[in-house]
């Protein structure tokens, strides 16, 4: 690979002056004429009900009021508001069991919180008066808050495809035995000289976007349906609504707003049938919702909490003879991705360690909770919690340096991938755990800290991972991109793939920019328009740098080959011959005087005149397009490790973090700072998921803690000394040999904190989050027991 | 739940005292106070609703801070936490106060928010009724008729109620200067910096060398109010403070505390820390002293 | 519910309106003065998007009454820019990258210049301690406070400059 002149440097993010002056437009900020505002009806009385009846009629006679709508007055098609369905063939949907059964407008409440119908007024003041006017009956039904519960014999059915409530198991037609891995692991086990097993709880963890989920949708008077949101997925979203209310795509537009943060809540579909279905009973009229951030909380996906069961056996030399695992899924009410969520948590697991025997079962199960989707990992964090734990146990009890366990036998180039079938195409994950162990002064830390007396004792923890750069081979996997030089050799690129603050709009334009030849400035990303935008799944898997980046690199590649042969032939030369500056001259190696700026082939591709006196033409005709329709054959996963110091208070259980050293092996860093940024935020949600934050539930079903007020993440004063370290060893596939970062930060200071907890004082602890409560009683059960 | 929108009232903007007192009067309970606002703004979002709101936006005459080394310190009701933050005379002689103030809500609260309305707020996770209740004080009440203190051990009769009647506003908090020889200081623990305080405490000890001879102890998020620990006081008095005497303190305090499950702690989690609390704010008040 | 007349000055333009009795100031900017800069987050004073300058002291508009801010200087993001330089502190969350989804942004710059127009050159802690209040929950802070730093000592030169 030549010199670089784009990728690899900190240019400005193309969204970051309209962000930091405040001018940057969120889909709560439009306003539009004639704009009516909708209010949802919720539940907030029981968290499993019928409704047995709804009674509008106070409402209607409030001020302001257009129209009042229940279940039975919008399209009773059900949906998934998930996407998982788009991705996977019939038949392979079919044997993994995805359903949909979803209402705009639920009878059967089955969380608190669930939407039962909607008020359209001039305002959202009227909306939010009249609401308060609606009488709901409601029969209420036992709450199941646990797969034990939901999946007892007389448990009432949510759906009467899923008997039991068990919402989804590894199905046998794909998994032999409702299992995935290899070997014999009950054999393997009776070799093993040291079992280390345990059953753990990850908790319900909440993304927080900053931006609420807030929509506008019209129905307007060419028959269109125009929805303005910001999902994560602007084309899955458009061909969801499109099927859900029975419209060719060509009458639905999906305009995708500035994204306020995904993590995954915004994934599939959120409200957005609950707008569409608003706007189309107001023809002409666009209608607007937005609802409060404790309401945002009960209506959007969380992270699926697990009970998750672990057994691991070793040699005494640390040989990892068989792991064996168990994670129950808590589904909430509605199935959303239940088959793929369980699956990949698993897959998490067979990707990180050389062991002979491998067997995990993965189940999810109805629960009378918000619903479960995606967020940020994705069952990695969960699967790093528990498995990082485990093997920390093993090697205290064997007397082994977890970091040279882990060096031992961490999977590797060549190794079976977390897909199974696949294999690593790189892995710097050895550089990454001596740069990171040097850092943070690990091997000094580590024997300073064993035996410790005293009140505040410390503790240095370490934890690996391996994630996915996009969702190939498992499921589908698909950009398009269509790049259209204009006349004055500037770069359109027409593409759906979504920036979510992470920065892909600014990386996907160096791309372009260092395969096309052009300097940054002569590129623009045309995004979030339906109507222009071809095929992209959307933002998740990690997979917008790494698809979307080969996909667009390999657009701007044929672009620039077209603009090579059209001036080879004008300079009579072989296209390899040819080179081309930054001021796009187009000329020949060798002789810079024989050159044609790619301006006058663009040019007089576009205004192209036959010459009246001899027929010929000024140059070749046709404005110079390129389209590709990528999908990838690979997957690159990233590796990466974390070390987390923390000091623990004996007499209170508190934890002070102290500091985090993250290094990742990301392949090519495209924009070093985006990379960071990633890390460093993916820790703040990290240590969240370990230390601090979980949605709770009172015997009702009634969430405790949907508000900023009592979900506590960490704050910029709770946050630790952060060192990230970006790590680069192209991949083969990758672009420019990028990997992904955008999921990965968040993995593994979920494992290493809790290490470093058990360090400072001798210590695991099964259930997240480890706060100060649980720390404490622990300390005091020891003290007893001792 | 929230909402995004406040509950209907009128709203009177008094520009006087005299004024305010007249419309109190008038509408006695029909009417919300709304000062710094930060709290019962937030309760008309989840519903609480009255006629009126009164702002004391435009009220003059109610925010100051004086201090005077015989009377004390005087706090006007609209005086906020960042005024008591800046002013080096509450750090000095009541640091509890100033503690309690640095790490109050955040600073966008800070500049809103009084002391008054925090004690007014009657809540019993309050960090600045926790440190004034230490401290000891009185509560200035107002109506037309004319105006009565309320001794601060007097102020909360139960959860979020105070005994303020329907027709005052309250105007002042005095606060008496510490005896000589004292120290004070303020902790708290929450579940991140930025939070409610999961157990608060704070002490005010007269000393005679190593000898305490007077004491104040409060605790919040332990009972329906802020409490005084009178059993841990009555121990103090007449303890030299070493390290043995404050540990025998750890099993009083859990015992004269009835905390709950909440959503920012449990029960148990503070029975087992409260001792160590009140042994951590009696050192934090004594090494201040010594540095 | 009554309607009250205020005079507002927000970003240095003076508004004589007709407000509700029960609107926030953060209502008003958004919905009467079309000024959507100012984002609404929690609506409970926890988040800090809707953090304003009033009167130079950092304040949550979403719990200030839009009518108890009548006669105050309103200062919000898009109006930090001055004859269409930025402000250093919204030209070093540039430089610096802290900006993602920059949905906090508005109100992290506002929460920004308040601290520096009164430390002008605050200490890491103090920064740490003075972002608490504004969630981000995209950059772990690190490059927020990062930019805070750099803006401080961008500020210090101007002021040198300036007087030299």
């Amino acid at each position: 690979m030549g010199e670089l002149n784009v990728v690899g440097k900190n240019v400005e993010r193309v969204d970051i002056r309209a962000k930091v002056t405040g001018r940057a437009v969120y889909a709560a900020d439009m306003d539009m004429p004639g704009m009516l505002h909708g209010k949802i009806i919720r539940c907030l009385e029981y968290a499993h009900a019928k409704v047995k009846s709804l009674d509008f009629s106070e409402a209607e006679k409030m001020p302001g009021v257009v129209k009042c709508l229940g279940p039975d007055d919008v399209t009773s098609k059900t949906y998934n508001q998930s996407v998982i369905d788009l991705m996977a063939s019939e038949q392979e949907a079919e044997w993994m069991g995805d359903i949909e059964e979803q209402n705009i407008f639920t009878k059967h409440v089955k969380f608190y919180g669930d939407g039962i119908g909607a008020i359209i007024a001039e305002s959202e003041e009227q909306a939010e008066r009249a609401a308060a006017k609606v009488k709901v009956e409601y029969e209420p039904l036992p709450v199941y808050l646990t797969p034990e519960q939901s999946s007892a014999p007389d448990a009432v059915q949510f759906v009467p495809e899923k008997p039991g409530n068990r919402a989804f198991q590894l199905p046998a037609e794909m998994f032999p035995n409702n299992c995935l891995g290899w070997g014999d692991v009950d054999e393997a086990f009776k070799e093993a000289d040291l079992i280390v097993e345990d059953r753990f709880y990850t908790p319900k963890q909440k993304q927080c976007q900053m931006e609420p989920n807030n929509y506008i949708a019209l129905y307007d008077d060419e028959g269109r349906l125009n929805c303005w949101a910001s999902c994560q997925m602007p084309k899955l979203a458009h061909v969801k609504l499109a099927r859900l209310f029975e419209m060719p795509m060509s009458r639905v537009k999906f305009n995708q707003t500035v994204v306020g943060g995904g993590f995954g809540a915004r994934l599939g579909l959120v409200m957005e049938p609950e707008v569409c279905a608003l706007a189309l009973a107001v023809p002409g009229r666009p209608v607007k919702i937005q609802q409060p951030r404790e309401e945002d909380w009960l209506s959007s996906p969380s992270r699926h909490p697990s009970d998750y069961w672990m057994k691991m056996g070793f040699k005494k030399d640390g040989t990892p003879v068989a792991i064996d695992a168990i994670s129950k899924n808590f589904k909430g009410g509605y199935y959303l991705d239940g088959s793929a969520l369980a699956s990949t948590t698993g897959f998490w697991l067979q990707g990180m360690y050389k062991v002979e025997n491998l067997r995990y079962r993965g189940e999810s199960y109805f629960t009378n909770q918000p619903v479960c989707g995606a967020y940020r990992g994705y069952g990695n964090p969960q699967t790093n919690f528990v498995l990082e734990q485990i093997v920390e146990r093993g090697c205290k009890e064997l007397n082994i340096d977890p970091l040279e366990w882990r060096k031992k036998w961490h999977k590797t180039v060549g190794d079976n991938s977390w897909i199974g079938f696949t294999q690593y195409s790189s892995c710097a994950l050895d550089e990454c755990l001596e740069k990171g162990a040097e850092a943070i002064g690990w091997k000094d830390k580590r024997a300073k800290y064993e035996n410790q007396t005293g009140v505040k004792r410390r503790g240095i923890g370490l934890s690996v991972g391996q994630h996915t750069s996009g969702a190939a081979p498992m499921i589908l996997e698909h950009t398009t991109c269509t790049v259209r030089l204009n006349e004055d050799a500037s770069a359109e690129l027409l593409l759906a793939c979504s920036d979510l603050g992470q920065g892909s709009h600014t990386t996907l334009r160096q791309i372009a920019a260092e395969s096309l030849g052009f300097p940054i400035e002569d590129v623009h990303l045309n995004v979030g328009d339906s109507d222009a935008n071809g095929f992209d799944i959307g933002a998740h898997a990690s997979r917008t740098l790494y698809v979307g980046g080969n996909a667009v690199k390999q657009a701007c590649e044929d672009a620039k080959r077209q603009l090579f042969e059209r001036a080879a032939k004008k300079l009579e030369a072989n296209v390899e011959d040819l080179d081309m500056n930054l001021d796009k001259e187009i000329f020949v190696k060798g002789s810079p005087s024989k050159s044609i700026t790619a301006k006058d082939i663009c040019e007089v591709g576009i205004y192209n005149f036959t010459n009246p006196m001899t027929g010929e033409a000024n140059g070749e005709a046709g404005q110079i397009q390129s389209y590709v329709s990528y999908m990838p054959d690979h997957n690159s996963p990233p590796f990466f490790c974390t070390f987390v110091e923390v000091e623990v208070d004996m007499e209170t259980g508190e934890v002070k973090l102290l500091e985090l050293v993250s290094a990742h092996d990301i392949g090519r860093a495209i924009h070093p700072a985006i990379c960071e940024g990633q890390m460093e935020g993916g820790a703040q949600q990290g240590l969240g998921m370990a230390l601090t934050e979980e949605m709770y539930f009172d015997e009702n079903g009634k969430v405790k803690n949907n508000s900023f007020t009592d979900y506590k993440m960490l704050g910029a004063s709770d946050m630790p000394k952060m060192t990230n370290i970006l790590v680069e060893n192209p991949d083969p596939h990758g672009p420019f040999g990028a990997k992904s970062v955008g999921e990965a930060g968040l993995v593994t200071p979920v494992g290493a904190v809790a290490n470093a907890i058990y360090q400072a004082t001798g210590i695991q602890f099964t259930e997240g989050p480890i706060t100060p409560e649980k720390i404490l009683k622990a300390i005091k059960e020891k003290e007893v027991a001792a | 739940m929230s909402s995004r929108i406040l509950t209907d009232f009128d709203l009177l903007v008094p520009e006087t005292v005299p004024e305010a007192l007249e419309m109190l009067n008038r509408l006695q309970d029909q009417v919300t106070v709304v000062s710094g606002g930060t709290d019962v703004l937030v309760a008309m979002k989840f519903g609480f609703d009255t006629p009126y709101g009164m702002s004391l936006a435009k009220l003059a005459g109610l925010n100051y801070l004086e201090f005077d080394p015989q009377q004390g310190l005087r706090v006007g009701a609209r005086t906020t936490i960042t005024q008591l933050l800046e002013s080096p005379e509450v750090k000095q002689y009541y640091p509890a106060i100033w503690e309690s103030a640095v790490n109050f809500a955040t600073p966008q609260i800070r500049n809103t928010a009084t002391l008054v309305g925090n004690l007014l707020r009657a809540s019993p996770a309050g960090d600045g009724s926790c440190a004034v209740y230490a401290l000891g004080g009185k509560l200035v009440f107002s109506n037309e008729a004319g105006e009565r203190e309320v001794d601060i051990d007097d102020l909360w009769v139960g959860y979020a109620t105070t005994a303020r009647n329907k027709d005052e506003l309250a105007t002042e908090l005095r606060i008496p200067i510490p005896a000589a020889n004292s120290i004070n200081a303020f902790k708290r623990m929450t579940r991140v910096n930025e939070d409610l305080a999961k157990l608060n405490v704070a002490v005010n000890l007269t000393m005679d060398g190593n000898v305490c001879t007077d004491a104040r102890v409060a605790m919040g998020c332990v009972a329906a109010t802020p409490v005084r620990l009178r059993q841990t006081e009555d121990l103090l008095k007449g303890a030299e403070i070493n390290e043995e005497s404050l540990k025998s303190l750890m099993a009083t305090v859990s015992a004269e505390i009835t905390p709950i499950d909440d959503q920012r702690s449990t029960a148990e989690y503070r029975k087992q820390v409260s001792g160590v609390m009140v042994k951590r704010a009696i050192e934090q008040a004594r090494d201040r002293v010594t540095a | 519910m009554n309607k009250l007349s205020v005079n507002l000055r927000v970003n240095g333009r003076g508004y004589d309106l007709e407000v509700a009795s029960n609107k926030t100031l953060l209502e008003v900017l958004r919905d009467q003065l079309n000024l959507p800069d100012t984002k609404y987050g929690c609506g409970t004073g926890e988040c800090g998007a809707c953090t304003v300058l009033i009167d130079g002291e950092v304040v949550n508009s979403c719990l200030t009454l839009a009518a108890a801010a009548d006669g105050r200087e309103i200062r919000t993001a898009v109006g930090l820019e001055k004859n269409g330089q930025l402000h250093p502190v919204q030209q070093a969350f540039i430089e610096e990258t802290a900006v993602q989804c920059g949905y906090c942004i508005p109100g992290m710059v506002v929460k920004s210049v308040g601290l520096l127009e009164k430390n002008p050159d605050p200490s890491e802690e103090e920064i740490r301690h003075w972002l608490e209040g504004n969630i981000c929950r995209c950059t772990g802070y690190e490059k927020i406070v990062d930019a805070v730093k750099s803006a401080s000592k961008k500020m210090a030169s101007a002021e040198v400059k300036a007087v030299g």
